[in-house]
């Protein structure tokens, strides 16, 4: 073996100084070679089993299932989420993301979807003022009302929402995803409390909050309370699933909105893992069996980008390095605890797409799913092209993002192969150096005491902003392309432009009326419940908040049924745990 | 009422400002904020730290900042230009209402510049409110601070 390397040692050393020097002198601007060539140097302590292995075994490089779930439909493809698919055991799961306006819009958008076939249970986008612990009659959320998202003040509006949910769609046989995070606690209340009310066991509740508070802080900006009296409320939410929810996953972490805020490859890894290692750490600290509850942990995804080869390098160094976490520092023994469960894998990250000649975006979402395809997930276009242009996606760009998703596994096959780089030498020279990367830089935030002490002390901040300034001057300075935004943007080139010719099922009406009749609505709803039992309930919840150790959700249940909002109980929250002051950068 | 968040003032080198032509005296002061509950600052901070590296002394509000804070913080720092970026949908009804409280306090006539996630049928209409120019994603640092410069030059003359 060590003469083999040798050999190729010694044949590299000529072709570098013979057809190699050659070709360079071609090119005299040139300072490296503009491709390079792995050989079996570049992986010379490659040994198979212990860094590759079997797809759905230890360490899960080359994949988390032993196959991919979707290869064997080869009639239906695209992203897992799409609610047309049907998984094991004919029971379907969650949507595409939607929701606007107020709970009757996204009702009656759901209702259409329905009597179209739609089998998928709601995946709920929340409007700001909702996700920030807000009702929609405050005056500081005036123009955001069902913007984002659909407004949730009290019960009521979930009710609402659910209403085409019934009978052989009612909640015991449909999955819900909330991307919810700093009040999750309170949507998880508000699913059970639905579920109380219409006599299902709580045991049968399918859902998926995204309930990762601590990215909050970092990359999307929807928190209320400071980091560790949020990790008081994921601790409650963590202990509260694993007793009662056995069906509800505890969290959707990972870095995709690290990424999309700026953070390198690198630091998209090592700071996921390391929130992850917070939430498992509350779950050990709260005197659970890491067994327990591991399982329920799932991701909504890591970043992308447009290198696709690092992209697919990325997946497979993540799965190994949470494998090896939840091994060695958390000493899992169920291999369920040790999966990372995501619906998609590589992809291109939106932030790659670009308000300049849309259309482009679909190309480059092929090759996101081409990289998601080849790295152990499904293939997923995703963002529909007409992403940057605002909120919204038309049906004519959510078609062809499906469509993408059905050509390569249908026509092209790519779910043919599983891992198809394994022990290709730069494939796993590229994993290697990224799953380096990531542990160096994980190991320095545990230095400091772990995700929650480097967002205390800025350090994760300051690094994806300090990520992204860095990007940005590359741009600027036209180290990093981008085809029609700082190059081939001359005066021969066709902008080429797109239309949106089927009208969207969101009403743009409805959206701007919504908030003028929710905040109607919601005075409506405080005016006719029992006020005094309200007032009781809130008391109630602030005592049982001053105590670390009670657990709020049984709390937040019994107030969602007398219809306090969700403002009511956030403020009881934010006058015991006080709010979120961000430090400066 | 909360206070308003202290500003974050995003430093650069004297040896940046004086090398493009700003001299301490007279370099462009801008304020940069994040108005409403849109928690996606990436554009902000970029366009922040790109400014200060052309020279321009950069305030950066932070997230959650109401209209009634950006008009107060624009006063007290005593900007030349307010920038807002809004990424929400929530544009129209966030601008109108800034611009209103800059008239108010009696600062209408600073400068105030848009960027974020603006289609482009509401660029007209921010216009029509007194936005200066509406920067659409893939502008380059560089095109913000020339028209700003630009404008700047123009309106002492």
């Amino acid at each position: 073996m060590k003469e083999e390397l040798e050999k190729i040692a010694e044949r590299r050393k000529q072709w570098e100084e013979g057809p190699l020097k050659k070709a360079m002198s071609r090119f005299p601007y040139l300072r490296e070679p503009p491709t390079k060539f792995y050989t079996p140097l570049d992986t010379p302590d490659f040994e198979f089993l212990e860094k590759v292995g079997f797809p759905g075994e230890y360490p899960y490089t080359a994949g988390t299932y032993a196959t991919e779930p979707l290869a064997g439909l080869a009639k239906l493809a695209a992203m897992a989420r799409k609610g047309a698919i049907p998984a094991a055991g004919g029971l379907t799961r969650a949507g595409m993301y939607s929701g606007y306006g107020r709970a009757e819009d996204t009702r009656d958008f759901y209702k259409q979807r329905i009597s179209r076939g739609g089998k998928a249970g709601p995946n709920l986008a929340f409007d700001l003022p909702t996700q920030c612990g807000y009702d929609s009659d405050n005056p500081l959320v005036e123009g955001e009302v069902g913007k984002v998202g659909v407004c949730v003040d009290t019960l009521r509006d979930f009710e609402v929402i659910y209403e085409p949910y019934q009978g052989e769609l009612n909640i015991d046989k449909i999955a819900s995803n909330f991307t919810i995070n700093a009040p999750a606690n309170i949507f998880i209340a508000m699913y059970c409390a639905l579920a109380e009310k219409r006599g299902i066991p709580l045991e049968k509740l399918r859902a998926t909050p995204q309930n990762d508070i601590i990215k909050e802080f970092i990359a999307r900006g929807t928190y209320i309370f400071p980091p560790r009296p949020s990790m008081r409320l994921f601790k409650d939410s963590l202990v509260f699933i694993t007793r009662h929810l056995p069906n509800v996953n505890i969290t959707s972490m990972g870095g995709y909105h690290i990424r999309e805020a700026g953070a390198t490859r690198e630091q998209d890894l090592a700071f996921s893992m390391a929130i992850a290692i917070s939430y498992l750490q509350a779950g050990v600290e709260a005197g659970l069996d890491v067994d327990s509850f591991a399982p329920r942990f799932t991701f909504n995804a890591f970043g992308g980008s447009m290198e696709f080869f690092k992209e697919i390098a990325f997946q497979r160094a993540a799965r190994r390095i949470y494998a090896r976490i939840l091994r060695e520092k958390f000493r899992a023994k169920d291999a369920r605890s040790m999966l990372i469960r995501q619906p998609i894998a590589a992809h291109i990250g939106p932030s790659s797409t670009t308000l300049q000649r849309p259309l482009n975006n679909l190309t480059r979402t092929v090759l996101g799913a081409m990289a998601g395809a080849l790295s152990g997930g499904p293939p997923a276009a995703f963002p529909p092209y007409d992403e940057p242009l605002g909120l919204g996606w038309s049906l004519e760009a959510s078609q062809l993002m499906e469509d993408v998703g059905r050509i390569l596994t249908c026509e092209a096959k790519l779910l043919e192969y599983s891992d198809p780089f394994a022990g290709s030498y730069l494939m796993e020279s590229l994993t290697d150096e990224i799953e380096g990367a990531a542990w160096k830089e994980l190991e320095k935030i545990e230095g400091m005491g772990g995700a929650v002490a480097a967002i205390e002390n800025g350090y994760l901040q300051r690094e994806i902003a300090r990520s992204a300034h860095e990007r940005q001057k590359r741009i600027e300075e036209g180290r990093d392309l981008i085809v029609g935004v700082n190059c081939f943007t001359g005066e021969q080139e066709l902008e080429v432009t797109t239309t949106r010719l089927v009208p969207h099922p969101y009403d743009p009406q409805k959206r701007e009326r919504a908030e003028e009749e929710q905040v109607a609505s919601v005075k409506e709803v405080k005016r006719s419940r029992d006020n005094r039992e309200v007032a009781r309930l809130l008391g109630e919840l602030k005592e049982a908040a001053k105590k670390e150790d009670e657990n709020l959700i049984p709390k937040f249940i019994e107030c969602a049924k007398a219809y306090v909002t969700e403002q009511e109980m956030c403020d009881v929250l934010r006058e015991v745990f006080g709010e979120y002051k961000p430090a400066a950068i | 009422m909360k206070s308003p968040p202290p500003s974050l003032a995003v430093e650069g080198s004297r040896e940046d400002r004086k090398e493009v032509g700003m001299s301490e005296e007279r370099k462009i002061k801008i304020l940069v904020a994040k108005p409403g509950l849109d928690g996606h600052d990436r554009g902000a901070k970029v366009v922040a730290y790109g400014l200060r590296d052309a020279g321009f002394e950069v305030i950066y509000t932070g997230l959650r900042q109401t209209p009634a804070q950006i008009a107060n913080a624009a006063v007290q720092e005593d900007v030349d230009v307010v920038g807002l970026s809004i990424l929400s949908g929530a544009h129209l009804s966030l601008v109108q209402r800034v611009v209103q409280n800059l008239k108010e306090k009696g600062v209408g006539e600073k400068m105030v510049i848009v960027g974020g996630i603006i289609p482009q049928e509401d660029v007209a209409r921010l216009k029509e409110m007194g936005v200066a120019e509406v920067f659409i994603p893939g502008a380059p640092i560089k095109t913000i601070s020339e028209f700003i410069k630009a404008k700047k030059e123009s309106g002492e003359s």
